[in-house]
């Protein structure tokens, strides 16, 4: 039987990607809804991290050095194209990004 | 205690989780609905409403470079990342493990030469 | 084990020759390309980056040693190579549409991304593990973001740009959540030990969340109904050759990705029908349905092709269902099929923008005697998307559709999705004659007579595409050979 703990660190890991997945679906501020993005990759990595522990393997704590990778060229790519686009049309708000319709 | 399951309680977890943010930023616009409609003037639009009148908009143009500089150092930030896995069981890699890291630090490199050559170095 | 990185390079060859190509090619702008016109740099970073992709179909064939590589990290089976040759012709096709017809800054920088995104697709393409899964998913992902967002004279491109990020981010965030479930499941990352792990294991709930994830995942890769809002602003926005590689190579590499993670790794061997497949045929059901009834609504040329691509999903999910059985042949004829007719659909549209805008349905207005080259091309692409024989669109839909059947009779959820799938084929018809009817029917908008002038390399890339579609739909079974 997996011991309790781990069942915490996943229930960390469970809120965590939620409270993100929430962020990116109700709030309207690109930044924002960016660090929300960041923040359910982090409850990945945080399950990753308690799994790793628990099953003793380490391919989950080299996964997570991965993850921090990605992330930062998330990161980078992101704002790259939130700077482009504030350049353009002045605003980051997703309510205002219309222009593509029908 | 006859819990369904040891991983039943994730589920519970997450709807509660979902539950709480929505919860809490549906309280606050029933409570900004009822108590504080919005007035906006000129005054509540300003930067500090009370001390400095502040000159001009506050959303000036930063110039880009800033933002290229950090995106850079984020780079070089992550390379070590792998780098001290690398030293720590230097003694133990073979000679492929050499080449692989020098190839990621290559293409790094690379970045930074283009970088330099397009002139993002350039603090202007 | 002892990692042998002679035999990893041997294996990786083809990437490393696209990941070389690229630094060449921003090199070499760099330094030779200073003084130059920007018509002439696009036309020598494309001429390196075609060497590079065809180096690597070259080293692709080469390393066609079939197996486990690098513990297990990789597998070159059929299905791994010839998802590579089909992503490199993808690729080579969406380059070869960028000299003449691009009007971005940065030459260098776009073809070298491209590159970057092809190596990630062939990554995808052998990847047996879930770590080098999501890298080469990434890179690939990355790479297209930047791509949709290129063209910095029109701000639609960055908007799509946005949107395609954001969409792409919660779809690996699903995707990286699911795969920890999965690791703490099974206690490795390698798909081999993960299905072996889970085939003596009970069915337990955390499976069913983690399966959930990575198909939500798998759902936004795919453009899947209801996981498919970001394709039509993505298509209309960003520049042409870069929806035409998102539309065409990025479905191929995802699809073969997904594919083998849900037959390999989640106990479809476990005899009984792998929990995944209800879930996949209700994506697919309303994939198809919807994807074919909003195209009938659509006036933009490439929103309409976004909700065709949205109603192909839906057949290439049920070539997912059937792959279980009847193997991967099928699923990737389609949507290597699929992906020459899209990138010819683009470059046609690609080329038409050179002279000025193609963006409505009416902007194909004359396009007949505007060009007789590009109208019969896009006779050829648009026939073989809908499916008309003897294109090669025709056949992977009866491949699939036949081999649905055969899953289930026509009681089971396959054999309804076909039935639906070919009732529905008709409903797509009607959208596709519309854009051909423009093409071909009606007369130009005064003012826009002229002729169009078709570049040398896109042109070619335009005829290779459209004599690869007949010659695959005129004989078929050599091109499935090579992946069974």
């Amino acid at each position: 039987m997996i011991p309790a703990t781990l069942n915490g660190y996943l229930a960390i890991a469970v809120a965590l990607f939620a409270i993100g997945l929430v962020g990116v679906l109700v709030r309207r501020n690109t930044l924002v809804v960016f660090m929300c993005l960041e923040l359910m990759l982090v409850a990945s990595t945080l399950a990753l991290v308690a799994f790793s522990r628990f099953n003793g393997t380490m391919d989950g704590n080299v996964f997570v050095f991965f993850i921090l990778t990605v992330a930062a060229a998330e990161v980078a790519v992101g704002l790259a194209i939130i700077v482009a686009l504030f350049r353009k049309r002045q605003t980051i708000q997703i309510d205002q990004l219309n222009t593509l319709k029908h | 205690m006859n819990s369904p399951h040891p991983y039943a309680f994730l589920a519970l977890f997450a709807a509660v989780a979902v539950a709480f943010p929505l919860a809490l930023l549906g309280v606050a616009r029933l409570w900004a609905r009822y108590f504080s409609p919005p007035k906006p003037s000129a005054t509540k639009n300003d930067v500090y409403e009370c001390g400095v009148a502040p000159t001009g908009d506050s959303w000036i143009q930063f110039k880009a470079h800033y933002y290229l500089y950090a995106t850079l150092f984020l780079i070089f930030d992550v390379e070590v990342l792998f780098l001290l896995p690398i030293a720590v069981a230097f003694t133990e890699l073979p000679v492929g493990a050499l080449f692989a890291v020098l190839i990621f630090i290559l293409l790094l490199a690379e970045g930074l030469v283009w970088a330099w050559h397009r002139g993002h170095l350039e603090w202007k | 084990m002892k990692p042998n990185y002679t035999e990893l390079f041997a294996a990786l060859s083809p990437e490393a020759a696209l990941i070389v190509g690229a630094l060449l090619v921003v090199v070499l702008d760099l330094t030779l390309g200073r003084k130059k016109i920007a018509e002439a740099r696009w036309h020598a970073a494309v001429r390196i980056a075609l060497l590079a992709v065809g180096l690597a179909g070259c080293f692709t064939f080469a390393s066609g040693r079939p197996g486990a590589e690098f513990g297990g990290a990789f597998m070159l089976d059929a299905l791994a190579q010839a998802t590579r040759y089909s992503v490199l012709v993808l690729a080579a096709l969406s380059l070869a549409l960028l000299p003449g017809t691009a009007r971005m800054r940065h030459p260098a920088e776009f073809v070298a991304v491209v590159l970057f995104a092809t190596a990630g697709f062939s990554v995808m393409a052998t990847a047996q593990n879930l770590l080098i899964a999501f890298l080469a998913l990434e890179l690939a992902s990355l790479s297209l973001y930047v791509l949709a967002g290129f063209d910095k004279t029109r701000p639609e491109s960055a908007e799509a740009a946005l949107k395609y990020f954001l969409f792409g981010g919660v779809s690996a965030a699903f995707l990286l959540f699911g795969f920890s479930l999965l690791y703490g499941l099974t206690g490795s990352i390698e798909l081999n030990v993960i299905a072996r792990e889970l085939g003596a294991q009970a069915a337990s709930p955390l499976l069913v969340v983690a399966l959930v994830m990575v198909l939500v995942a798998f759902g936004f890769k795919a453009a899947a109904v209801p996981f498919h809002l970001w394709a039509p602003d993505v298509y209309q926005g960003a520049p042409a050759p870069a929806a035409a590689l998102i539309a065409s190579a990025s479905k191929v590499a995802g699809f073969t990705f997904f594919a083998r993670l849900l037959w390999s790794g989640t106990g479809a061997s476990s005899g009984q029908a792998p929990a995944w497949m209800l879930t996949l045929a209700i994506l697919a059901g309303a994939s198809l349905l919807l994807g074919n009834v909003a195209a009938l609504a659509q006036r933009n040329l490439r929103r309409l092709l976004a909700y065709s691509a949205i109603a192909h999903a839906g057949i290439m999910l049920l070539g997912v269902m059937t792959g279980t059985r009847f193997g991967p042949g099928a699923l990737l004829y389609y949507t290597f099929t699929y992906g020459l007719a899209t990138v010819g659909t683009f470059g046609v549209i690609a080329i038409i923008e050179r002279a000025g805008r193609c963006q409505d349905l009416d902007d194909l207005a004359g396009l007949y005697r505007r060009s007789p080259l590009l109208a019969g091309c896009l006779l050829m692409f648009v026939l073989s998307l809908a499916g008309i024989p003897p294109l090669a669109g025709f056949f992977g839909k009866f491949l699939l559709f036949s081999q649905a059947l055969r899953l289930t009779g026509l009681t089971g959820p396959a054999g309804w999705l076909a039935i639906a799938a070919i009732a529905l084929s008709a409903v797509a018809l009607y959208y596709y004659l519309i854009v051909l009817k423009r093409a071909f029917v009606t007369p130009a908008v005064a003012g826009t007579e002229a002729r169009i002038a078709v570049p040398l390399k896109p042109a070619l890339a335009l005829l290779l595409a459209a004599a690869l579609l007949l010659a695959l739909g005129v004989f078929p079974s050599s091109a499935l050979r090579l992946v069974t």
